[in-house]
């Protein structure tokens, strides 16, 4: 079953840091791709924009965002979906994603991957947006499942319901974060086979893999450390489903060597095969 | 005149879809009554305002709702209540921004000391909230907002913020080759008074009441410099290719890099020196050395077409 939208299997790759620019640039070692922030891309015409050249001249580039706000009752922001659109076909972005979240309302942005209540308004909210990005991007654009730390009190439905719902009412493919179904499972008390039950894994291009941080009360999403057995097993479980599909391994603070970040993607093989 | 490279990771905020963490969480009081609360039958637009309101409620302010009012918005969990569950966003919504701050202004935080800077980014984030889809430019009211908030060292601190804040606008400028000396050197001698130069796109000349240009070089070398007293300095800041400089200038080359970048030909700009240099038998010499190293050094990007 491969994704029916027709993008390729990557391979194992690695959420591009600043700190790892100039051991890619100079040493170009080998990896299978990388993904981007888009949201460090926009809104610059300078620095950062030089090395995501140089660097999506040798490797296969994904756009990922955190600013799309597919959720929020304020109206989308045309100008950051035009700059979106000018990043990918300027660095040939093999596709672009964001999560199924808001990140604020009233014209205040909270920069954070905010939850959705997940009832039938809702629901209808964000297909609608979805359909209006697809139509303005002229691609299927890739929601991901957020971690949370709370439900609503009015919500109708669980997350894999929503998501299920959303992805085929919208026509739009998946990004399956399985560090972020075990957060969101230990956060809210459910099992995470039953949400990767309800996945319509046809839909899903690409997986992330990240480290969190157990505070014993609750699980926050940090992508601090190695990723948990439990996560690369669910990750199995998931791959094999799907048939394949790109995998990433995203490490966004204490962010040792190229070498290190590298080497812990790469444990994926031992839960996935040795890639494509 | 030396200039000095500013190291890479310097003022390059990077956005991530991770939750930061708190190793020291804020105490924060309980709100007496609820300051707002959910109305019946809320819609998505009502649940994401109120929402968005308990999460940007400053940490130094009681919470914005009560245990139940916050209990008829998100569900209590098996080891939280409703309230403790927001606050962990509460929590990463100013952490975040903090965090951003602390990336644009090393050396602010570095001068103040991580408790007083955090105290000063916490009303920032209050009084200037982001409002668009990038934190490149969040932290650009830093200057201002130093002068207004801080005392004693507020003069200090606003330059400093300046001077950090021209790095941050230094990265995110376009990238423009730099003008070769080869290139200077094809124009006839007798041309070269009406030559006008590109400035590069990147090149910020920045007036100082105190030595934070020193004081930056200081702080980035390891040492530990003290605030330094009111001193007027200049410095041009701006990048070629990757790397960034920083430029320390005296008065004259000051009027002679000014005059240069805003279009005005060599002729005209080194005529503008001769008061400042007129009781120097050196001056002619020393300023075509400077002219040379500015070139050299990277300020200009190319020679206006005749």
């Amino acid at each position: 079953m491969a994704n029916r939208f027709g993008l390729p299997n990557l391979g194992i790759g690695l959420g591009l840091r600043t700190v790892h620019y100039s051991t890619i640039v100079e040493s170009q070692p080998s990896v299978d791709w990388f993904e981007i922030i888009s949201d460090n891309y926009v809104q610059t015409v300078g620095r950062p924009l030089d090395f995501l050249e140089a660097i999506a001249a040798t490797y296969p580039i994904v756009m990922h965002g955190v600013s799309l706000s597919i959720g929020s009752t304020d109206p989308l922001d045309e100008e950051y979906l035009r700059e979106l659109g000018a990043l990918r076909d300027r660095v040939g972005a093999l596709w672009v994603s964001d999560h199924l979240c808001w990140t604020g309302v009233a014209g205040r942005n909270a920069h954070d991957l905010l939850p959705m209540p997940y009832t039938e308004e809702a629901l209808r909210h964000v297909i609608g947006r979805v359909r209006q990005v697809q139509d303005f991007l002229g691609a299927p654009l890739v929601l991901e499942n957020p971690s949370t730390y709370v439900e609503f009190a009015g919500a109708s439905m669980r997350e894999w319901e929503f998501l299920g719902r959303l992805a085929e009412d919208a026509d739009c493919a998946l990004l399956l974060d399985v560090n972020n179904v075990y957060v969101s499972a230990k956060n809210h008390g459910f099992d995470p086979l039953t949400y990767l039950e309800a996945v319509p894994f046809d839909r899903v291009v690409q997986f992330h893999v990240a480290g969190h941080t157990d505070h014993g009360t609750h699980i926050i999403d940090s992508h601090i450390g190695p990723v948990v057995d439990p996560v690369w097993r669910l990750l199995a479980i998931a791959h094999e489903r799907a048939q394949g599909a790109s995998v990433l391994l995203e490490w966004d603070a204490e962010i040792p060597s190229f070498e290190v970040t590298h080497a812990e993607a790469l444990r994926a093989r031992e839960f996935i095969g040795a890639g494509p | 005149m030396n200039r000095e490279l500013t190291a890479d990771a310097i003022g390059a905020h990077e956005r991530a879809s991770a939750t930061p963490v708190r190793r020291d969480p804020v105490p924060t009081a309980k709100a007496r009554r609820a300051r707002a609360a959910l109305p019946e039958q809320a819609g998505l637009r009502s649940q994401q305002e109120i929402f968005c309101a308990a999460v940007m409620t400053p940490e130094d302010e009681p919470e914005l709702l009560d245990e139940a009012s916050a209990a008829r918005l998100v569900t209590p969990g098996g080891t939280l209540s409703a309230l403790e569950r927001l606050a962990i966003y509460r929590t990463a919504y100013h952490a975040r921004l903090i965090e951003c701050l602390s990336d644009d202004y090393p050396v602010l935080k570095h001068a103040l000391g991580a408790a007083e800077f955090e105290a000063l980014c916490r009303g920032y984030v209050a009084q200037h909230p982001s409002t668009g889809p990038s934190l490149n430019d969040f932290g650009r009211h830093m200057a201002d907002f130093c002068r207004t908030s801080l005392t004693g060292v507020a003069g200090f601190a606003s330059d400093l913020a300046q001077l950090e804040w021209a790095i941050v606008l230094t990265i995110h400028a376009p990238t423009a080759p730099e003008l070769a000396t080869e290139e200077l050197a094809t124009i006839p001698a007798e041309r070269w008074p009406e030559v006008c130069l590109v400035a590069n796109p990147s090149l910020r000349i920045l007036h100082f009441a105190y030595p934070v240009n020193a004081y930056f070089q200081a702080s980035r070398s390891g040492e530990a410099p003290s605030i330094p007293s009111e001193a007027t300095t200049s410095v041009a800041v701006y990048r070629t290719g990757r790397s960034i400089w920083r430029l320390p200038l005296t008065a004259a080359m000051v009027v002679l890099f000014e005059s240069l970048a805003n279009g005005t030909a060599l002729g005209p700009s080194l005529a503008l020196l001769e008061p400042l240099l007129a009781n120097d038998p050196e001056a002619a010499p020393r300023v075509m050395a400077w002219f040379r190293q500015g070139v050299s050094s990277g300020l200009f990007s190319g020679i206006v077409a005749a």
